[in-house]
């Protein structure tokens, strides 16, 4: 009887907190939507590319091959090879933009000019002298081929550091694959004696670039990113609920008027944590639905270890929010606290941006994270298929910050009592 | 036989070196309507908050219905309804709502829960089309009615109102007085906390005044009254005053003094007539006054109230003591 009393009680309780969120549309949008807001917004601009993609990286190329020159005392005009890799430029799917001239920023019609305005992200000088160079017309008095390298300039935008290496890498592994193709039909031109040599000299080492099989289907971003984003439940809904639901109610009365109901505070704490972890659940589906019905997502889906793995992830968070919704003076207090964690804390958990391209000191700040290890363990399950054995680090890390945080959250909460 | 709903014996509470109830004894009757009187920071809200178990004293023994609200908190607070000042719903949801989560807590469901729920509707007088409607579009008399109707969900024995009546207008202040006495008939002992004294004097079986932690008086208003022996002043506005007529007055058995004064609201000269008996007093006055053919313009009796007995008892009025803090 008693125990059928507190279960009403708590899911009174969960039921009037959830209800709080349902019918305040600011407190949706924060709570819900604004993690999905985050994944169709990071989604829709890269989340469909795969590996490869270079059509909306815009090239300028000046093309200078074309221009008289004098080799060897006679004027030339050839610019065969030259337009050769223009036309390869634009087959490889690059935007390019053809300029007579690189010229300054302040030139309208120059790279240099597009470049300033951000209406190319690199240009490429091809030199006058390119097919002269790589058809071998430099001669001595012999009429023995002089060796004379072909020298390009590329120019890039500096005040877009990341774009500009992205375009860079993307130019220089195309001027390798160009170099390569060249380089077969050069040996091809050499004597057959000498065409091994020749080979093994002008390509000591060769590499391949192969993506590993790491999932038994293609993937793109998004797939990464749809779990990834899980981690980002936790600190919106998850954390942010919970750092408002007491003080929140403490602001309001309500808690006081709970206490002094014949209610156990332990019950209190009960419908709160049931109010929050619904949440975060009802947060997942939300963006777990959206990345299929949005960006068609390809996932495994290992729901128990799904459960299981966002329950003990959203421990730590509620844990967080419990210490800091006792602890808060007031509810504006308490949310302005959870923001500032929240805000900062989403770009280290490796849910948007690899810990990988960080500097040492703040990938060991979000590996330390327990949002960090649900997102590993969502992107190993649901992308990777990785067995639930492949991801018991993550779980038994979560399990014991998840209880520590929480016992703190329960500590604080206790001590809140003391206050009212 | 009498039996005390709520036994208060030498509660003291300190916060850190802050004395807010210094030795507090006092017992309410079952069916009484008490009243708790005092101004701001006299520490009625500390004490009525641990009546109803929300802080500990420092030390001292508190009994609600018989039960010692530390040993046996769920019981007492299952005999308690606590309604407080401000108002304690949630504003996102109905009054039906409101009063179905709070009837939760108190152990209803079902259709007990349904039936309570109905017949506290009906107390605070909403209509269907209110009742829908969430509580943040009620006006402040309506949130009052269902802020009493939610403590009063598991039908408790022992009611304890903290300023009911706060920051209502008048015509409100008397619907709810209205129900307040009702809940008086019913049998249920109140316990009333107010700085307004009028409502104490209006509302109250027994008062007692807190001031700065301490009980400093404790009676019926009556009493209360009676024992400051203050005097009563009369005051009259007459077409004119003339010395016969102040002579006239003061020959009055039970007059003490009679002169005349410039009443300043008015911007009237007036006779002010001061005696302790002023029910007695009043006829004769005007019988005196329209004898010596003078026309009466307005007449005013002032009372002695439980504010006088606050200021003789203190020094201090309670509207000062509420502008210091």
């Amino acid at each position: 009887m008693k125990l059928k009393r507190t279960i009403n009680q708590v899911f009174a309780i969960a039921k009037t907190d959830f209800l709080g969120i349902g019918r305040n549309k600011t407190a949706i949008f924060f709570t819900l939507i604004f993690p999905l807001f985050f994944l169709m917004i990071i989604g829709f601009t890269f989340g469909t590319q795969g590996t490869g993609e270079t059509g909306r990286i815009q090239v300028g190329t000046v093309n200078l091959d074309a221009k008289t020159i004098y080799v060897n005392g006679t004027a030339s005009q050839n610019s065969t090879i030259g337009d050769a890799l223009v036309q390869a430029l634009k087959d490889v799917n690059f935007t390019v933009y053809e300029y007579d001239a690189y010229g300054d920023k302040d030139t309208n019609g120059t790279a240099a000019y597009d470049i300033s305005r951000e209406q190319i992200k690199i240009a490429v000088v091809m030199p006058a002298n390119f097919t002269e160079t790589l058809s071998f017309q430099y001669t001595d008095s012999l009429g023995m081929p002089i060796p004379t390298k072909a020298h390009f300039d590329i120019y890039t935008d500096p005040s877009d550091p990341t774009g500009s290496i992205i375009a860079q890498q993307s130019i220089l592994g195309f001027i390798s694959g160009f170099i390569r193709e060249y380089q077969k039909i050069a040996i091809d031109q050499i004597p057959e004696s000498l065409q091994g040599y020749a080979e093994v000299l002008a390509d000591p080492i060769t590499v391949s670039t192969i993506e590993a099989d790491v999932s038994g289907r293609p993937l793109r971003w998004i797939d990464y990113m749809v779990p990834g984003t899980l981690g980002l439940v936790l600190l919106w809904s998850g954390l942010n609920h919970a750092s408002v639901s007491i003080a929140s109610e403490r602001t309001k009365g309500t808690f006081q008027r709970m206490i002094i109901a014949p209610v156990s505070p332990v019950t209190v704490l009960a419908g709160k944590v049931v109010s929050c972890l619904a949440i975060v659940y009802l947060s997942a589906a939300i963006m777990l639905a959206s990345g299929i019905l949005l960006f068609q997502v390809n996932l495994y889906w290992n729901i128990p270890a799904i459960v299981l793995s966002i329950f003990l992830g959203a421990l730590s968070a509620i844990g967080l929010g419990l210490i800091i919704s006792s602890l808060a003076k007031n509810e504006e207090a308490a949310n302005s606290v959870a923001v500032l964690i929240s805000v900062p804390l989403q770009f280290f958990i490796g849910a948007f941006f690899p810990l990988s391209i960080m500097p040492q000191s703040a990938q060991i700040f979000g590996e330390a994270l327990p949002f960090t290890k649900l997102v590993n363990a969502m992107q190993g399950i649901m992308t990777k298929n990785l067995p639930f054995e492949a991801i018991m680090p993550e779980i038994v890390y979560m399990s014991i910050s998840g209880v520590i945080l929480f016992a703190l959250g329960v500590v604080a909460y206790r001590l809140s009592l003391k206050r009212l | 036989m009498n039996f005390d709903d709520i036994e208060v014996n030498s509660i003291t509470k300190h916060f850190e070196d802050t004395v807010a109830v210094d030795d507090v004894s006092m017992n309410v009757a079952r069916g009484e309507l008490f009243g708790l009187l005092g101004p701001n920071g006299a520490g009625k809200s500390t004490l009525t908050k641990m009546l109803c178990g929300m802080i500990n004293p420092t030390s001292g023994t508190i009994k609600v219905g018989g039960f010692n609200i530390q040993d046996e908190p769920m019981n007492v607070r299952e005999l308690l309804g606590v309604v407080p000042q401000d108002i304690v719903l949630y504003d996102y949801m109905n009054a039906r709502e409101n009063l179905a989560f709070f009837g939760k807590l108190y152990g209803l469901s079902g259709g007990k829960l349904k039936n309570r729920i109905e017949e506290l509707l009906k107390f605070t007088q909403l209509d269907e089309k209110a009742v829908r409607r969430h509580i943040s579009t009620y006006s402040g008399g309506m949130k009052r009615r269902v802020n009493i109707a939610a403590a009063l969900l598991h039908e408790p024995q022992v009611i304890l109102l903290d300023e009911p009546t706060a920051g209502l207008d008048p015509k409100n202040k008397l619907a709810l007085w209205e129900i307040i006495q009702a809940l008086h008939k019913e049998g249920r002992t109140i316990m009333l906390t107010t700085h307004m004294m009028d409502e104490a004097e209006e509302l109250c079986s027994q008062v007692a005044i807190m001031d700065r932690g301490r009980i400093i008086a404790l009676g019926s208003p009556h009493q209360l009254i009676k024992k400051v022996k203050m005097e009563n002043t009369i005051t009259v506005v007459p077409d004119k005053i003339t010395l016969k007529l102040i002579e006239a007055v003061k020959e009055i058995s039970g007059v003490k003094r009679s002169y005349r004064a410039y009443d300043e609201n008015e911007e009237v000269e007036a006779l002010k007539i001061i005696t302790r008996r002023a029910e007695d007093v009043l006829p004769e006055v005007v019988s005196v006054i329209s004898s010596v053919g003078i026309k009466i313009l307005s007449i005013e009796l002032s009372r002695v109230t439980l504010e006088d007995v606050f200021i003789l008892l203190t020094g201090r009025s309670l509207r000062e003591e509420e502008g210091q803090l």
